[in-house]
């Protein structure tokens, strides 16, 4: 185990930074990626730690190329990671699906920037869709993880390697470049997780067993219709015991405020603008985007009149957001498509217009 | 007394079913492949990475653990695992159009970063799998379900030599073409798939095998016919022999 980044008091640290620390300290045994801004200081801190360290480190040759190798790695059982943006996070779509197909524990790092096309290096998240809907084909869900300040990087990181393995399926630290490019205090604890025995299936060599097949292609219709429902039953497990969210003052709420990542931190801040006015104002933070906290935020909907949701995109989340609440209470949208936050004030400002 | 002349290779699966269409030549290739891994006595340490094609049944044949790879992508799910596993023998099954048109640059560049791996590519101047449509193999004046008139330059541009494009890339350690139209070239073939895999068991490089195969069924040929047309038509475009080895002293 590494010790030399563990820290017992606060550091500061870059989020991209963070995240590849933590992935060191989590036991990634493998990374693979191609450049992309806003998070090339994850491949370029891997890049360096990975050989001093005597782990695997490739330079890919394309994004399609850096998930494949990502996706052969975790075949093998080991600890393995990407890490891209947006339109390359957009190349890796196929591979994703063969991966929650082939049940594989693989990470990706998927920090958010502007689009569609090459859009821009300023953070969004217009990826809410991509990560939590997919654009691989079939039906098929990736466990998403959102982060709000760069602790959470870290720690979300370790958890995305708890899950990966845990449930074998393809896990996602869902950041942007706010989180990616900003400097913070953080602390980095020892991975606090137990290793996952994964004996019963890696691809190890048929020595002394059978020999294994990690496969997606089920030539027979009855085949995969099993497959599939199996691997909901699996996702219903995972909505049962992962599911977690972050709630303030949704006790007496009429009005709550939905928002992730990054721009949750203003909202939060909104929240005690609009108390301080006098206004039973609720903040409420999904962590998990998938599990997405559908049962919390439907019992809510039964004492609130309105959420509103806030979002650097077009409204995506806010989608979830109204098939949770079913109709109980109106759904609303305070955003702008790409780039930092709205301020606490703007935000208050918005909320007190909606009302 | 009775001596065993012939058997099935241990490292083929037992009551496997045979998938492939009949006379197709993937069966000799794959079986060829078996022998060498008993030969070289590597089936309890080998991973094969399955592609998508025809090809993708070869680990419903070959006795060792298997993970498939998207169209394309075998030699980066390849490098992934030999990274992952340094003392696994990793080897992939592929078609033309996986190895040289889809997939291309993971061909070459794990070529070029001279990944300890072996790779098996079958040219058959066709997708077979999707009916025979025209692939980056399909030679000049080839009629297919996309070329019906056959392939012109104008349209579809030139055939790309696989072999030879291979044997260029410095982490190349081996390289060659061989056929399966006779006994002797099956021979020949067998001897170049070992080499393939010996330059990965010694640490040297990228081992690569390109095998002249036949698909009777999108050719519209019998077996023999499609035999004669290996001989008459592709060996003519695609001239069987070794393109490099690193291990030849001069
Ligand atoms: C990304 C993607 N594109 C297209 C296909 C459809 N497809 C399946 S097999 C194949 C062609 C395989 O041809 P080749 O590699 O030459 O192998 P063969 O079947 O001839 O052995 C194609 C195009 C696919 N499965 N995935
Ligand atoms: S379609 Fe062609 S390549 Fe595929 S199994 Fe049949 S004969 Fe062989």
């Amino acid at each position: 185990m590494i010790t030399e980044d563990i820290t017992n008091k606060k550091v500061l640290s870059k989020g991209n930074y963070a995240i590849a620390k933590a992935s060191i300290l989590a036991g990634c045994d493998c990374y693979f990626g191609y450049p992309i801004t806003p998070q090339s200081e994850i491949g370029e801190y891997m890049s360096g730690k990975m050989q001093e360290l005597g782990r695997a480190y490739v330079s890919a040759e394309s994004e399609l190329a850096a998930i494949s190798m990502t996706l052969g790695a975790c075949s093998t059982g080991v600890k393995a990671m990407t890490s891209s943006s947006s339109c390359a996070v957009a190349l890796m779509q196929e591979t994703l699906s063969y991966a929650t197909a082939d049940e594989l524990p693989l990470v990706l790092i998927s920090v958010m920037r502007g689009g569609p096309g090459l859009g821009n290096i300023y953070p969004s998240q217009g990826d809410y869709f991509q990560a939590t809907k997919g654009g691989g084909n079939g039906d098929y869900k990736l466990i998403v993880l959102a982060p709000s300040n760069v602790q959470e990087c870290v720690d979300l990181t370790y958890k995305a390697f708890h899950l990966a393995h845990k449930y074998r399926n393809p896990t996602v630290l869902l950041a942007d470049g706010l989180l990616g490019q900003m400097m913070e205090p953080v602390e980095f604890k020892p991975y606090p997780y137990a290793e996952i025995d994964n004996s019963d299936w890696a691809l190890t060599g048929a020595k002394n067993r059978k020999s294994r097949v990690i496969r997606s292609y089920a030539p027979l219709a009855d085949n995969q219709c099993k497959f599939v429902e199996k691997l909901f039953e699996k996702y219903k497990t995972i909505e049962e015991n992962e599911t977690e969210w972050e709630e303030m003052g949704t006790e007496d709420a009429d009005i709550i405020l939905v928002s992730f990542g990054s721009t949750s931190r203003n909202v939060k801040t909104a929240m005690k603008l609009c108390r301080e006015k006098g206004l039973k104002v609720g903040f409420f933070r999904p962590i998990t985007l998938f599990p997405f906290p559908n049962k919390r935020l439907n019992e809510l909907a039964s004492k609130v009149k309105k959420f509103i949701t806030v979002e650097v995109n077009m409204g995506q989340m806010i989608n979830d957001v109204k098939l949770a609440v079913n109709g109980k209470a109106s759904v609303e949208l305070i955003h702008k498509a790409v780039g930092a936050p709205p301020s606490p004030e703007e935000i208050q400002s918005q909320v007190e217009e909606l009302i | 007394m009775a001596t065993q002349v012939f058997k099935i290779p241990k490292s083929l699966k037992e009551n496997m079913k045979y998938s492939f269409c009949p006379g197709c030549d993937h069966g000799v290739a794959v079986r060829l492949v078996a022998e060498v891994l008993d030969e070289l006595d590597i089936q309890d340490r080998s991973v094969l990475i399955a592609s998508i094609g025809c090809s993708v049944t070869a680990y419903d044949f070959l006795d060792v653990d298997s993970v498939e790879a998207p169209h394309g992508r075998a030699l980066a799910v390849g490098t992934g695992v030999k990274r992952a596993k340094p003392n696994q023998v990793v080897f992939s099954y592929q078609g033309d159009g996986d190895f040289a048109s889809i997939g291309l640059a993971e061909s070459l560049h794990a070529a070029l970063r001279g990944e300890k791996l072996t790779a098996i590519c079958i040219n058959n101047t066709t997708y077979g799998m999707t009916g025979g449509q025209l692939g980056p193999t399909t030679l000049l004046g080839q009629k297919t379900t996309t070329s019906t008139m056959g392939r012109n330059v104008e349209y579809y541009g030139y055939p790309i030599k696989i072999a030879e494009h291979v044997a260029l890339c410095d982490g190349t350690a081996y390289a060659a073409r061989v056929s399966l139209d006779t006994v002797a070239n099956i021979r020949k073939a067998k001897q170049a798939i070992k080499k393939a895999f010996e330059v990965q068991l010694n640490g040297l490089g990228f081992g690569f095998v390109e095998i002249l195969a036949t698909c009777p069924t999108n050719w519209r040929m019998t077996p023999e016919q499609a035999h004669e047309r290996v001989r008459k038509e592709m060996m003519k475009h695609y001239v069987p022999g070794v393109y490099k080895d690193i291990t030849e002293t001069k």
